[in-house]
């Protein structure tokens, strides 16, 4: 579980913010308002937001600035939404879109 | 059709756009981000003469500046391709496309990373995310961290983490292979240090430069240093040991360090487990110039600016029509070199648009982007006057080449 | 887990052995590593991994630093066929 840092010694308090309550696998969370998915996720102590579609390995957020795509989600029925860079809003449905049947690899896997 | 698009709402786009809409440019800047600031948001640190950089604070005043001018900034626009057609510039942001007669890119910088067994963990992210789950949206990025790969950026990152209360293991190497090059190599990790030296992470550095001037004591230097590190702002800053495995199963559960040698090699038997919830991986910056990529402009590869960039004056202008470049996209500095050279780069393109640019102006504004650099607090490499003076080197090579295609 | 089986493209899941073999087995360039390997073929673009797989690549290979143009593909990012306009509804 992680935290939220409400005082900080240079930036000051946290500023009261709305708080929002979305979905995240079914599951309902709380978040800031205007905050990113990942960040809300974060802060409920969630760091899986994916399975890798192919090995199905977890993965979470990596350079949360939108380079990697790492932290990409479904978010009310779109799929590839990066969750580092997308505020989450009141009544969200977020959910991962799981693992793929990955015919081109298995191919190479028995044949290349 | 617009005068100017704006790619990035970094410290280079938002002054390049405040600076074009003061000289009655009509300008629209996309971001994919949802705030404004780029990389500029997370940056705090502690400038001499005890004033801080606060890049939230920073980033709110260019926010308001352009907010009073009634600046159009889109954010959340992803862009994807750029196309010249004709005379202009086609930009194209998931569904939608703008049209401008000039486009200016000011992508910034992307993150390096150095390859561990175990990277692909949840709880492992680039140095960069927590500084930014810090910072900005106040969350930590876990209780307990270690910080892969010593350099100018995770040191100052894992400065901003202690200040937020937030426990940082260690700082110490990549492991050797292929893929980690001299961020692995004690020896060359302690010389980029050293010649930050000016930027006195710890006391020990400070002395460091001095005592350290030839390479009989540089090597004495890193013999013996000491196994468990030297301590900046309390953590340990460990050269002599590598972080070899990342450990856990579902997400992190701690690293495996083990000492090396002075070029890297691992010592046998020496390994040791530490716990920790969060591993930050620190490999450094390069210039973010996918989208100049596309339109064929000319590109090198110089060292001291991080990586390729895209071949452009002094003035910001690139050999193609109607395409500028500002900010980190041309080499890896700091936010004010950034903001000078987005001024510098709206000018270049007031100028060309006809409005009524003072020669002086122009040169002033160029003069001033070097005189940011020299009064840099921070300098991601010691030789950026090098890698810039190259680069003008390339940029005349082109500029004759044309020049005598036209006669 | 060893080395060589450490991941080095995130997205396409390409690990350290797949690349130095083929490195060695074709002493090949970057780009011919990346088509070869799928390392940095992914959803983001090589973003992440592509100065990993160009140090791999010049392990075999001299760097061409006036490279006159880089080698990108776009889109940049990743886009929906429908955003596009490939597919139209008529
Ligand atoms: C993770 C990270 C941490 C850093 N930390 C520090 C630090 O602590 N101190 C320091 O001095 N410097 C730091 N830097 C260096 C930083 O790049 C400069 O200080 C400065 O922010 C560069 O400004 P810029 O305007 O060129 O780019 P940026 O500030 O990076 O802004 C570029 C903007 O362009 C946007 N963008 C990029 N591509 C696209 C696209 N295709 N479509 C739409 N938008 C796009 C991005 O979302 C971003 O907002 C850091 C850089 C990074 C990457
Ligand atoms: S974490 Fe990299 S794109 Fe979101």
């Amino acid at each position: 579980m992680t935290e939220r840092i409400l005082e900080h010694p240079v930036l000051g308090s946290l500023e009261a913010g709305k708080t929002v309550t979305f979905t995240f696998n079914g599951l309902e969370y709380e978040g800031r308002e205007g905050e990113p998915i990942a960040a809300a996720l974060l802060a409920a102590g969630v760091r899986t937001l994916r399975h890798h579609e192919e090995s199905g390995k977890p993965r979470g957020i990596y350079c949360n600035i939108g380079h990697c795509f790492e932290c990409r989600v479904e978010v009310d029925g779109i799929q590839g939404v990066r969750a580092c860079l997308t505020p989450v809003r009141d009544g969200m449905a977020v959910r991962e879109s799981g693992v793929l049947p990955s015919p081109v690899r298995d191919w190479r896997k028995n044949n290349a | 059709m617009r005068d100017l698009i704006i790619i990035g709402s970094g410290p280079a786009g938002l002054t390049a756009a405040i600076t074009a809409a003061e000289h009655g440019l009509d300008v629209l800047v996309l971001d994919e981000y949802h705030k404004p600031g780029g990389r500029l948001l997370g940056q705090l640190y502690e400038e001499p003469g005890g004033t801080w950089w606060n890049g939230i604070e920073e980033s709110r005043k260019l926010a308001e500046r352009a907010g009073v001018l009634g600046l159009d900034i889109r954010l959340g626009k992803s862009v994807h391709n750029i196309e010249q057609v004709n005379s202009s510039w086609l930009v194209h942001a998931d569904c939608e496309t703008f049209e401008a007669k000039s486009l200016l890119l000011a992508t910034g910088a992307a993150e390096a990373p150095v390859a561990i067994p175990g990277w692909t963990l949840p709880g492992v992210m680039s140095v960069g995310a927590a500084q930014v789950m810090t910072n900005v949206h106040r969350v930590k990025p876990g209780k307990r961290g270690v910080i892969i790969g010593v350099n100018v950026l995770s040191s100052a990152i894992a400065m901003e983490l202690k200040i937020a209360d937030i426990e940082v293991a260690a700082i110490a190497l990549p492991k050797t292979n292929q893929v980690n090059g001299s961020a692995s190599n004690p020896t060359e990790v302690m010389n980029a240090l050293l010649h930050v030296s000016h930027m006195a992470p710890s006391l020990f550095v400070k002395m460091g430069s001095k005592l350290m001037k030839n390479d009989f004591m540089k090597k004495m230097g890193i013999t013996f240093y000491p196994k468990n590190g030297v301590r900046m702002w309390d953590i340990p800053v460990m050269l002599r040991k590598a972080v070899i495995r990342i450990e856990g199963t579902d997400q992190v559960e701690g690293v495996t360090l083990a000492t090396v040698t002075a070029d890297g090699k691992v010592i046998p038997g020496t390994e040791e487990v530490i716990g920790c919830d969060f591993v930050c991986i620190a490999g450094g910056l390069y210039p973010l110039a996918e989208l100049a990529a596309l339109t064929g402009c000319p590109f090198y590869h110089i060292n001291e600016l991080g990586g390729f960039v895209p071949l452009h004056s002094q003035d910001m202008r690139t050999p193609l029509d109607g395409l500028y470049v500002a900010g980190n996209i041309t080499g890896i500095e700091g936010a004010k070199v950034a903001m000078s050279q987005g001024k510098t780069a709206a000018l270049s393109i007031a100028k060309d648009l006809g409005q009524d640019i003072a020669d002086t102006s122009l040169s002033e504004a160029v003069r001033q982007i070097s005189s940011t650099r020299t009064d840099a607090h921070i300098q991601f490499h010691p030789e950026v006057d090098a890698g810039r003076r190259k680069l003008q080197e390339y940029w005349d090579l082109h500029d004759a080449e044309k020049r005598k295609v036209m006669v | 887990m060893t080395d060589r089986d450490m991941i080095v493209c995130r997205c396409e899941e390409v690990t350290y052995g797949e690349l130095t073999d083929t490195a060695e087995k074709f002493g090949c360039t970057s780009r011919e590593l990346k088509l070869r390997t799928r390392a940095g073929m992914g959803y983001c673009g090589g973003r992440t991994c592509r100065s990993l797989v160009d140090a791999i690549a010049l392990a075999a290979t001299e760097r061409d630093v006036t490279q006159i143009t880089l080698k990108y593909q776009p889109p940049v990012r990743p886009v929906h066929f429908g955003d596009l306009g490939v597919i139209t509804n008529d």
